[in-house]
C-alpha cells in the first residue's frame, strides 16, 4: 500500500492554493500541480478523483484551519467589545500570516466551489457567534440588526485595512502599512458605531 | 482507502459524448465500484476503483469503445 507522506500533503495544498491565486481556477490542472510539486500525476490521482475534488478538499481543509484559528480561543461569554476585539485579533492574525490562503479564499468566493466550502465555514461560525451575539443583544451591548448590516460595520473595516496592507497602498496609491495603532483606532470607532445610544 | 484498488489511466475521453460512450460499459460492470474521468486535465485521467480488475482489463474495455487508454504510471 502506498504511504501518505504528510509533508507532501501539505506541499500539495500550499502549491494548489498558490496556483489558483496566480492562474485562476481555469488555469489550474492536476498535471500542472504535480509538476510544481515534483511528484507524479498518478500520486495525486490516487488521493483525488479530479480537479474539482482536489480543489474542494484543499479548500475544506484550509477553511477548517482558518475556523480553528479564528474561533479556537474565542470565548462567547466575553463582553461584546472584548469578543469583537478578539475576533479582530484572530482574523487579522490569520490573514496576515496566511496571505496565499486568504487570496485563495477571495477567489473561491466568486467561484462555483463557494457553496460547498462556505457551508462548512458558516456552520462552525453560526454556533459560536450566534451564542455571542444573542448574549450581547440580551445585555443591550448591541442592537439586533440584519447580519449584512452588522458584518458591514463590525468586520468590513478590518478587511479594508488588510486589503490596503496587502496591496501596500491605500486610496490614490498612497503607501500603506497596517500597524496596531491604525487597527485599534478603527476598531474603537467600530465599537462606538455599534454601541446603542442611551 | 485501499489505494491498491485504484487503477489510473491516461485517456482521450474528452467530451461529454466521449464520457457517455464509456459510461454504458463502465457503469454496469460488476467489478467496478466507482469510476471517474477528469475531463479538465490534459491527460483526461480515468480513475477506476476495482478490487478485481487489472489495468489490462480496463484498457481493453475502453479501447473496445473506441478510445485511447494507457496505464498512468507513477
Amino acid at each position: 500500500m502506498r504511504v501518505r507522506n504528510e509533508e507532501k500533503v501539505q506541499l500539495v495544498k500550499q502549491k494548489a492554493m498558490e496556483m489558483v491565486v496566480s492562474d485562476g481556477f481555469e488555469g489550474f490542472s492536476v498535471n500542472k500541480l504535480a509538476r510544481a510539486c515534483g511528484i507524479s500525476v498518478a500520486t495525486l490521482y490516487i488521493y483525488y478523483k479530479d480537479k474539482d475534488d482536489l480543489i474542494t478538499a484543499v479548500a475544506l481543509e484550509e477553511a477548517k484551519r482558518m475556523g480553528e484559528i479564528t474561533l479556537g480561543d474565542f470565548d462567547p461569554e466575553l463582553s461584546f467589545a472584548e469578543g469583537l476585539r478578539k475576533q479582530w485579533e484572530n482574523r487579522s492574525k490569520y490573514i496576515l500570516e496566511n496571505p496565499v490562503a486568504s487570496a485563495f479564499f477571495e477567489q473561491l468566493r466568486t467561484s462555483t466551489y463557494q457553496d460547498k466550502v462556505m457551508e462548512c465555514i458558516i456552520c462552525d461560525f453560526k454556533a459560536k457567534m450566534g451564542t455571542f451575539m444573542q448574549k450581547a443583544i440580551k445585555n443591550k451591548e448591541v442592537d439586533a440588526m440584519p447580519l449584512e448590516v452588522y458584518w458591514s460595520v463590525a468586520y468590513a473595516p478590518l478587511y479594508s485595512l488588510l486589503r490596503f496592507h496587502h496591496e501596500g497602498r491605500s486610496l490614490g496609491g498612497k503607501p500603506f502599512v497596517l500597524n496596531e495603532d491604525i487597527m485599534w483606532r478603527t476598531f474603537d470607532l467600530v465599537v462606538k458605531a455599534l454601541t446603542p445610544s442611551r | 482507502m485501499n489505494t491498491e484498488n485504484i487503477l489510473l489511466f491516461k485517456s482521450n475521453i474528452k467530451t461529454a459524448s466521449d464520457k457517455f460512450a464509456v459510461e454504458r460499459i463502465l457503469d454496469i460492470h460488476p467489478h467496478i465500484e466507482q469510476w471517474t474521468v477528469d475531463q479538465q486535465d490534459e491527460d483526461c485521467v480515468l480513475r477506476v476503483i476495482s478490487p478485481r480488475l487489472t489495468h489490462n482489463h480496463v484498457i481493453d474495455m475502453v479501447k473496445g469503445c473506441g478510445y485511447h487508454c494507457e496505464e498512468l504510471k507513477d
